[in-house]
């Protein structure tokens, strides 16, 4: 296997390990979270994210939700990571560039 | 502030929103477009969530759909993660140029453009000689390495080993400017028409750069990560987020996710190309008759 190849792999094992541990540890922790609302009564009327202090169920799929959202970011910094490694200068930029722009596109947004 | 109707999560909202998800996961992950066409009119429309909620809901969602499908399409080596990487810098601000220009004019006339473009595409990916194509990419890239003249193309060429051809495809990026160029329009369009970037993406790297079907729907799956994790963080920001209408939806999605991606990978390239061919006429329908405003 030649070198490109290796790095490839290490490249694609990385981001997909990302995604894959991402999603299975957000997914367990809105089960864990069903389950206390399921087992707790009168805790399943509808509430927003603000009021989550206030009831466990939803603090616990809250934080489910944040880690699944956080993932694509942490996912580009792992490739920015991965891409120094490799010195692959052309990847870093265009890899920095992703998380500058979609910082601008969150920045804007909140204007 | 409750910002939502304080409706008790009953069995069968669990179940109703369970099974959207579900659905949404497989069609999103098999086809690399998401799924929040089909969430966010359910969502609304057959559960009477306000809109806001539902577009947060749904963003959250495809997240998770995103996520779960580019996890696997990426182990598989189904996804050009730099092809991807490269995109996100035009498709980004493309959509926040479309949001500036959804500011200040209607986008029913651009929405039946849009269909019209669609059709195009549609017919592009049904028509004869584009499926011979699609079996004929493999043989056409297998010098991808030699043919590419500098470096950005020498790094985009990928290969990935295919389920139903049972063999090593190995593929070129072609007109890298021309998609780059495409990419941009479509996160404009994507943005002024509220439509999800993989119905854009899709064609984009698969017509114009000539990426094989099924890598075109990974790598547009792995792009739709961030550009969707952004979107609904600024909701979560806003205060959309809805644990517990979510926490269904995510379970359904992931399970549906997982679904969709085993059936990309056994499929053969020509039923998905037909199969998304149908896709974008049904969306081009939809356009029409955004414009037509009956719906």
């Amino acid at each position: 296997m030649n070198n490109r190849n290796l790095k490839e792999n290490r490249l694609n094992n990385w981001v997909s390990l990302t995604f894959r541990l991402g999603a299975a540890v957000s997914l367990a922790l809105i089960i864990i979270g069903i389950i206390i609302l399921l087992i707790t009564p009168g805790a399943a009327d509808i509430q927003p994210l603000v009021r989550l202090d206030e009831i466990s169920a939803a603090t616990v799929i809250s934080i489910g939700i944040l880690l699944l959202l956080l993932t694509p970011i942490i996912q580009v910094i792992i490739t920015v990571a991965l891409f120094s490694a490799s010195k692959d200068r052309l990847f870093i930029g265009i890899a920095i560039a992703v998380l500058c722009l979609a910082a601008l596109s969150f920045a804007i947004a909140l204007l | 502030m409750l910002l939502c109707r304080a409706t008790p999560l009953d069995g069968l909202n669990l179940w109703a929103l369970g099974g959207t998800g579900l659905v949404a996961g497989i069609l999103g992950s098999a086809l690399g477009v998401g799924g929040g066409f089909l969430m966010v009119p359910i969502l609304t429309l057959a559960l009477g969530l306000p809109i806001k909620v539902a577009i947060a809901s749904s963003l959250v969602a495809i997240v998770a759909n995103s996520c779960t499908a580019a996890g696997i399409y990426t182990k598989a080596r189904l996804t050009n993660i730099r092809l991807g990487l490269l995109l996100e810098t035009v498709t980004i601000p493309g959509a926040i140029i479309g949001g500036f220009i959804a500011a200040v004019i209607a986008p029913s006339i651009l929405s039946a453009i849009f269909g019209l473009a669609l059709i195009y595409a549609a017919y592009t990916m049904l028509t004869p000689k584009q499926l011979m194509y699609e079996d004929n990419s493999s043989a056409n890239g297998s010098m991808a390495r030699n043919i590419a003249t500098d470096n950005l193309s020498a790094s985009l060429a990928n290969s990935y080993y295919d389920q139903n051809l049972d063999k090593i495809v190995t593929y070129k990026v072609n007109r890298t400017p021309a998609g780059l160029v495409a990419g941009f329009f479509s996160g404009i369009l994507s943005s002024l028409l509220g439509i999800g970037g993989g119905v854009v993406n899709v064609p984009v790297t698969h017509l114009i750069m000539g990426v094989p079907i099924k890598a075109a729907i990974a790598t547009s799956t792995f792009i739709i990560t961030i550009t969707t994790a952004a979107g609904a963080l600024i909701y979560h920001f806003h205060g959309h987020i809805y644990p517990f209408i979510i926490a269904p939806l995510v379970i359904g999605i992931i399970i549906g996710a997982r679904i969709g991606v085993e059936l990309t990978q056994r499929a053969g390239g020509i039923l998905l190309r037909r199969i998304f061919g149908v896709f974008l006429i049904i969306i081009a329908i939809l356009m029409f008759l955004k414009t037509a405003n009956v719906i």
